[in-house]
């Protein structure tokens, strides 16, 4: 009797006890992570470049850790640096990490190679990633290049780059009754007004020209290859692109500051963010915190909008940058566990609400309310903005193919260079571009690419 | 073999056995990578192929690429430029700079120490200091000329300054160099060849070019060679200044290599640009051994 009485009240404790677990789990759900500890002990390897968003991440790892019983090395370093390492690491078929960051421009190359390991088998397999984590609630724009000729996927974003365009004295183009520019010609138009006055530049740029100018090569109906990337053949001396060639690198030589040319990124946005140059066109992540940022200067007389059209269209570049693991990696698994829960929408979610770090590509969490209400500034709802560009590649043309064409860095440079002359006066955009197509097909020959 | 010739032997073998640990490290941190630039630059090696490293199908297709590849030549011509000014600058603004500083004061003491800075910094921190100095926004030099009402134009993006913006701040690091190997042959001058020539009615001018000059030629043309050899080295400056433009107004040879191996993972043609710039600079250094022979035999 005493014994089925004690039976009977442990019993019920047990109950409320669950239930209490039950309800708690329900209230506070732990990040898509196995509760167990099968990689306990496992020292995981990753490398990426240096960004804001391993800077905050690192903020959460001690929790996946504990969670985990994995141990996560992450060696960040500066862009081209990581990009020449993990590229001699993962061409040499190295195993020193686990995870790496799978470079936008590079990502064609490394998936055509095949250099990174296929993450449908972890994501299709259930026990190892369970149905909420949910593989399609990625932006499909942003996942795009992580994606082989077959479909199967070998990255997953963690940061999407939409180009919009930054006003930040809009105060003074109202004072000239000058509206947002939609169309070339009026970039054109307001750039010219503003230029000067109260010491403002017209606009800015930056040293990245292969990034910056192809919108414009595409607005006025051009592109960088004939037709990627089922034909690859540089397209660089169309009379189109010769156009666009002209118009930017005047746009740059007449309203830009003074050695805009070597501007690097942050050098631009400090010059948005401080009113110095009216436009600045470039990823969101550099172009929102003119609203968002303590350091803006022109919080009150900045927008943020869709980038000019050009008679064709606009075709503002959008970009990401994913997770994947090397295909020689010693802990796949482990490295999986990790790139789930760093990409989780719960993850995102806490980088949006506790340090207001947008870029994330979670269509759930920038579709939350949440999201919409710290990311909608002065009327202006950013976040929609933001999920409308990069959306974009992925509907109709994927007009951004021209960039995971894995021979674009090759193309890339010579147009960077062809760019330069132009602005600087060196050739006229006709001659540049007719030797920059020259030299293209020459060193993607040289490269050992059939034409 | 008579007992001399057995000496002679002994001997021989004896400085081989102790030679023969010094050339088998040089060998593996000198002579196998160059063998390994050698080899790859026989092949299409590319990062993303890994095969392609043992394709030996066309052991000569990079190096007849190289005349036909304009960026190559253009390279070449860029580093000749550079070279050729910053080594005379460097040359004669050491010179001068020593031979004002040669004499005995406790502030001209100090002052070669202070002379001395450029030389020992990192050559990635002199890049940065000329960074800093040639951004219009933030450089003391623009905003001075903007309170002089002048307007200076973008020197690391202009056609006409870039190259000239680079063999400034190389000269700036490496004057230092001369300054001091001359201000050394200097000291070594004995005096009274100056005050015999005073005697004589010989001016300041005289006393330089008759006397001064051709003890410090040898000095001078050793320095000159060193640092031909060397200004091929000017990568950070490159690097962080222009990144080789305005176009390629600037881009010297090592960093074509650079973007070769780097950007475009084109090993193997990128080992042979560089098998190319090695030969350049033996050659010069042979000029510098057989110089050095010279003046050993003149002396």
């Amino acid at each position: 009797m005493k014994k089925e009485s004690r039976t009977g009240s442990v019993s019920r404790r047990s109950l409320l006890q669950a239930g209490a677990g039950a309800l708690s789990a329900a209230a506070f759900p732990m990040p898509a992570i196995a509760q167990t500890k099968p990689f306990a002990g496992v020292t995981l390897r990753g490398a990426s470049f240096q960004h804001r968003f391993f800077t905050l991440l690192q903020n959460y790892i001690p929790e996946f850790e504990a969670q985990s019983g994995m141990k996560v090395d992450l060696q960040l370093s500066a862009f081209p640096v990581y990009n020449q390492q993990a590229n001699l690491e993962l061409s040499s078929g190295g195993s020193a990490f686990d995870f790496v960051n799978v470079t936008f421009i590079l990502a064609a190359r490394w998936v055509a190679a095949g250099l990174l390991a296929n993450l449908d088998e972890f994501t299709s397999d259930p026990n190892l990633t369970p149905s909420d984590w949910n593989p399609k609630d990625f932006v499909e724009g942003a996942q795009v290049p992580y994606r082989d000729a077959k479909g199967a996927t070998y990255g997953y974003s963690w940061e999407g780059g939409a180009m919009v365009m930054g006003v930040s004295r809009m105060d003074l183009m109202e004072k000239k009754g000058l509206k947002i520019p939609k169309t070339f010609a009026e970039l054109q138009q307001v750039s010219a007004e503003i230029n000067g006055t109260d010491g403002v530049n017209g606009l800015v740029g930056f040293q990245l020209h292969h990034w910056c100018l192809p919108p414009y090569i595409q607005g006025f109906g051009g592109n960088i290859f004939k037709n990627p990337p089922a034909d690859i053949m540089p397209a660089l001396n169309t009379p189109e692109a010769i156009q666009a060639v002209e118009y930017y690198a005047n746009l740059l030589k007449n309203y830009a500051p003074r050695g805009v040319l070597t501007y690097t990124e942050d050098q631009a946005r400090q010059s948005l963010l401080t009113g110095r140059s009216n436009i600045f066109i470039h990823s969101s992540s550099w172009i929102t915190p003119t609203l968002l940022s303590d350091e803006s200067k022109v919080k009150d007389t900045a927008r943020v909008v869709r980038m000019p059209a050009g008679p064709v269209h606009d075709f503002p570049a959008a970009n990401s940058q994913g997770l994947g693991i090397p295909k020689n990696a010693k802990n796949k698994k482990a490295a999986w566990e990790f790139i789930k829960w760093a990409v989780s929408p719960e993850i995102s979610m806490r980088l949006v609400k506790e340090h207001g770090h947008s870029s994330v590509c979670r269509r759930s969490v920038i579709e939350s309310e949440a999201y919409r209400k710290l990311n909608t500034v002065n009327g202006q709802d950013l976040g929609a903005l933001y999920l409308e560009v990069l959306g974009l590649p992925a509907k109709g043309e994927n007009y951004m193919a021209y960039r995971t064409v894995k021979e674009f860095p090759i193309v890339g440079d010579v147009l960077n260079k062809a760019f330069e002359q132009v602005a600087t006066g060196q050739a006229t955009a006709a001659v540049a571009m007719n030797a920059a197509q020259e030299q293209a097909v020459a060193n993607m020959r040289r490269a050992g690419t059939a034409l | 073999m008579t007992g001399r010739g057995l000496i002679d032997a002994e001997r021989r073998r004896f400085n081989a056995f102790a030679l023969a640990p010094s050339l088998i490290v040089l060998f593996l941190i000198a002579g196998l990578p160059a063998i390994y630039l050698l080899v790859t630059s026989l092949t299409p090696f590319q990062l993303v192929n890994p095969g392609s490293a043992t394709d030996f199908s066309s052991p000569l297709r990079n190096y007849r690429l190289l005349p036909g590849d304009p960026r190559f030549v253009n390279s070449l011509l860029v580093q000749a430029k550079l070279s050729f000014w910053g080594v005379l600058f460097q040359v004669l603004l050491g010179m001068l700079l020593a031979l004002l500083l040669h004499t005995q004061s406790r502030v001209v003491e100090f002052a070669r120490t202070f002379f001395l800075i450029p030389m020992v910094l990192p050559p990635i921190v002199v890049a940065v200091i000329w960074k800093l100095i040639y951004t219009p926004d933030i450089s003391p030099i623009y905003y001075a000329a903007s309170l002089l009402n002048f307007t200076m134009p973008a020197l690391t993006s202009s056609v006409d300054f870039a190259l000239t913006a680079i063999i400034i701040a190389d000269t700036w690091e490496w004057m230092p160099f001369t300054f001091l190997m001359v201000l050394a042959a200097l000291q070594t001058i004995p005096e009274e060849f100056s005050e015999a020539a005073l005697v004589d009615g010989a001016n300041r001018l005289q006393i330089f070019f008759y006397i001064t000059l051709p003890f410090i030629t040898p000095i001078l043309v050793i320095s000159a060679m060193f640092r031909l050899i060397d200004s091929v080295k000017a990568f950070p400056l490159v690097f962080l200044l222009t990144g080789g433009g305005p176009g390629s107004v600037t881009e010297v040879t090592n960093y074509y290599a650079y973007l070769l191996a780097f950007d475009f993972n084109e090993i193997g043609y990128s080992s042979a640009v560089t098998v190319v710039l090695l030969l350049l600079v033996v050659a010069v250094s042979f000029g510098v051994v057989w110089m050095g022979r010279r003046r050993e035999a003149m002396a």
